[in-house]
């Protein structure tokens, strides 16, 4: 265990020093807080500047609480149309009966002014309607576009994360290999604790990302008020993720790195890796199709299916509300999973490791004593 | 003492596939504590198989490797010291980290692996690059690296491929040195080279593998002596026709006569006549060099 350790700390000691790792980390949290304040930003309330002429400004503000209403007096009616030609004002009110505009008015100034025009009038008659009461009968959609936008961001981290990690993997192997540094490494540790030191020391590396892109995402979107439409269980959601991102990247890796241990240059690591970058688009692509339908028999059935349920049934649970049972399913066959690719791919790793030259086929390897 | 016998190696083909080719038929030798024994041989001969099945980063199909009289275990191996043909370093990683990281690997503690790097940068003249990545270095200050790599758990063996290839001859003394103090201590030492003359300034014992078999073995002296049968005479003006009714031939040049003489002869009546016939400027039975024996016993 202390050669596993030591490998692990040495992967993540000299990578933790690399710019690329320093500015990659960096660069995603800058990216990760100006998402977090983007809808704030864009989400700008709509803002109306009105103009009055001999008239009473109307009580706008009352009817439509989310919007501005800058309110400016005019003289007369050819101060106020100068104002409207020069796009000073929106509309203008005059003597009580009419609005000039410029252009068509926007429906949605226009049916305000109009209704709550007629609620004044008619108000001033002694007649008072009571406002219309909303009722839902369908489910509670307070937080369903609060609940994407998370589960799509949560996509994308993980299936950079994972195929960044994996791909880290694979070189690490192929480096060994190629340098022959590999023959020094195993005179003196077992291929399954240099093996697994390596999967270890650079998932923590991802951990540390993916840490740090939840804590300043969260963090960002407490700052910038975005954290008030988010669901409850928020918690819940973040260490569930934590934990599928560790069974996805345990099965890749240990594929990735019994894959790459399979060739002995650099350059055959992009080739010898397709089926499994593959996989992962695959899974990639699923899960950013349930982000769009998190309760549909697509989404609901691959959230079951290794290897694709460590990337889809995170977001179905950032999607949509998931009863515990079916996580906890879907994750127990998961970890039946990860054991299955650690037996298989240690394997495959520990016979095409000290095996240098031509690329070796999987098929030969296996059957070799 | 550590002991090859009969080492077995076929590649390519499954077991019992009768093609594929043989690397080793049955090597045996034996390398005492203290001695250094020099690996030569072509290439492609059987040595780098015969020291990664040692150092087991490759299955013998048969014969055994025993150290101290067991066989050679997972455990032993770890405090052996080893370097392979294509030297292998963490390119990007700093040169004392990474000694330190293999002196850790092999069992020493941090304080332990840290003073032994200190140590042996300073012995190899690369304290002041330390912290320096190591594909900054230049080769002959990689392959220092590698030796201390090799060297940083003070090794109770040391098996080194071709560990002199592409130095300068200071850096080759240098290495030399550091070699022939590791094995006064008692250390085996196994290296292999194609620098012969080097082997033969080295090495108390030398090994000549060809084809996957040892042709042979021992001393450098016995070696010599065994192949060593021609004796050379050198006369400066002699009387002309000095040598008739002696074996061998003799070529002149410049008045200097070269007798060279195989097989049975009387040495001192030889000497006496060459004596009484001129200036004697040598007499002495031909050491052939490793080179030549090498020749000898490859083809």
């Amino acid at each position: 265990m202390n050669g596993v350790m030591l490998v692990a700390r040495r992967e993540i000691t000299t990578q933790i020093r690399t710019k690329a790792f320093v500015i990659g980390l960096l660069v995603t949290a800058v990216l990760v807080a100006a998402v977090s304040f983007a809808p704030t930003i864009m989400d700008r309330p709509d803002s109306y500047t009105l103009g009055t002429v001999n008239s009473q400004q109307l009580p706008l503000k009352a009817a439509a609480p989310d919007a501005e209403f800058t309110w400016r007096g005019f003289p007369d009616e050819a101060a106020a149309k100068q104002a409207l030609l020069d796009g000073d004002v929106d509309a203008v009110l005059v003597d009580g009966t009419k609005v000039l505009t410029d252009g068509e008015l926007g429906s949605e100034l226009s049916v305000l002014l109009q209704s709550v025009n007629r609620e004044v009038r008619l108000g001033a008659a002694g007649v008072s309607i009571p406002p219309l009461q909303m009722v839902s009968v369908g489910a509670d959609t307070r937080y369903e576009a609060a609940r994407t936008g998370i589960a799509v961001v949560l996509v994308l981290v993980l299936f950079m994360l994972l195929m960044g990690q994996v791909m880290m993997v694979a070189m690490g192997v192929v480096e060994e290999k190629s340098s022959r540094i590999v023959e020094i490494l195993l005179s003196t540790l077992r291929p399954w604790q240099l093996l697994g030191g390596k999967i270890i020391g650079l998932g923590v590396l991802g951990l540390i990302n993916l840490v740090t892109i939840l804590a300043v995402g969260l963090v960002a979107a407490a700052a910038s008020g975005l954290a008030a439409d988010f669901p409850p269980g928020i918690p819940g959601l973040v260490a569930g993720v934590l934990l599928w991102f560790l069974l996805g990247y345990a099965f890749f890796a240990t594929l990735g790195a019994a894959l790459a241990s399979l060739v002995s240059r650099q350059e055959e690591v992009g080739s010898v890796m397709t089926p499994l970058t593959m996989v992962i688009m695959l899974t990639y692509f699923v899960a950013f199709y349930a982000t769009n339908d998190p309760t549909g028999t697509l989404a609901t059935v691959v959230s079951y299916i290794p290897p694709f349920s460590s990337m889809v049934m995170p977001v179905r649970m950032a999607a949509t509300e998931v009863p515990l049972w079916q996580a906890g399913v879907s994750m127990a066959g998961m970890v039946l999973a990860v054991l299955a690719v650690l037996g298989f791919g240690a394997k495959i790793y520990e016979r095409a490791v000290l095996r240098t030259g031509a690329r070796l086929k999987l098929g030969d390897v296996l059957r070799a004593r | 003492m550590l002991e090859i016998s009969e080492l077995r190696k076929r590649f390519g083909g499954g077991p019992g596939a009768s093609e594929g080719k043989v690397a080793l038929d049955g090597i045996s030798f034996a390398v005492r504590p203290g001695e250094m024994f020099g690996f030569v041989g072509a290439n492609g001969a059987g040595k780098t198989t015969t020291m990664r099945i040692v150092m087991g980063v490759l299955q013998a199909d048969s014969g055994s490797v025993s150290w101290e009289d067991r066989p050679l275990a997972y455990d032993d191996r770890r405090r052996f010291g080893y370097m392979p043909e294509e030297r292998g370093l963490y390119q990007k990683m700093r040169v004392g980290e990474q000694i330190e990281y293999f002196g850790r690997l092999h069992g020493l503690g941090q304080q332990a692996a840290k003073k032994a790097t200190d140590d042996l940068l300073e012995r190899l003249g690369l304290t002041e690059r330390r912290g320096d990545a190591v594909q900054t270095l230049s080769l002959g200050n990689q392959q220092r690296v590698q030796l201390a790599v090799a060297l940083v758990h003070d090794p109770e063996v040391l098996v080194l491929d071709e560990p002199f290839s592409g130095l300068d001859p200071i850096a080759v003394d240098a290495l030399a040195t550091a070699l022939q103090e590791r094995c006064r201590s008692g250390v085996p030492v196994i290296f292999s080279s194609h620098q012969l003359e080097l082997v033969e300034r080295l090495c108390d014992s030398v090994g000549i593998v060809a084809a996957g078999r040892m042709v042979a073995t021992g001393t450098v002296a016995d070696l010599r002596a065994a192949e060593s049968n021609t004796l050379r005479v050198v006369v400066r003006d002699p009387a002309p026709g000095w040598a008739d009714g002696l074996p061998g031939a003799v070529t002149a040049t410049d008045g200097k006569h070269v007798l060279l003489a195989d097989g049975e002869r009387d040495d001192q009546e030889i000497l006496r006549r060459a004596m009484k016939a001129g200036h004697v400027e040598h007499f002495g039975v031909e050491r052939p060099t490793l080179t030549e024996i090498f020749k000898e016993a490859v083809t």
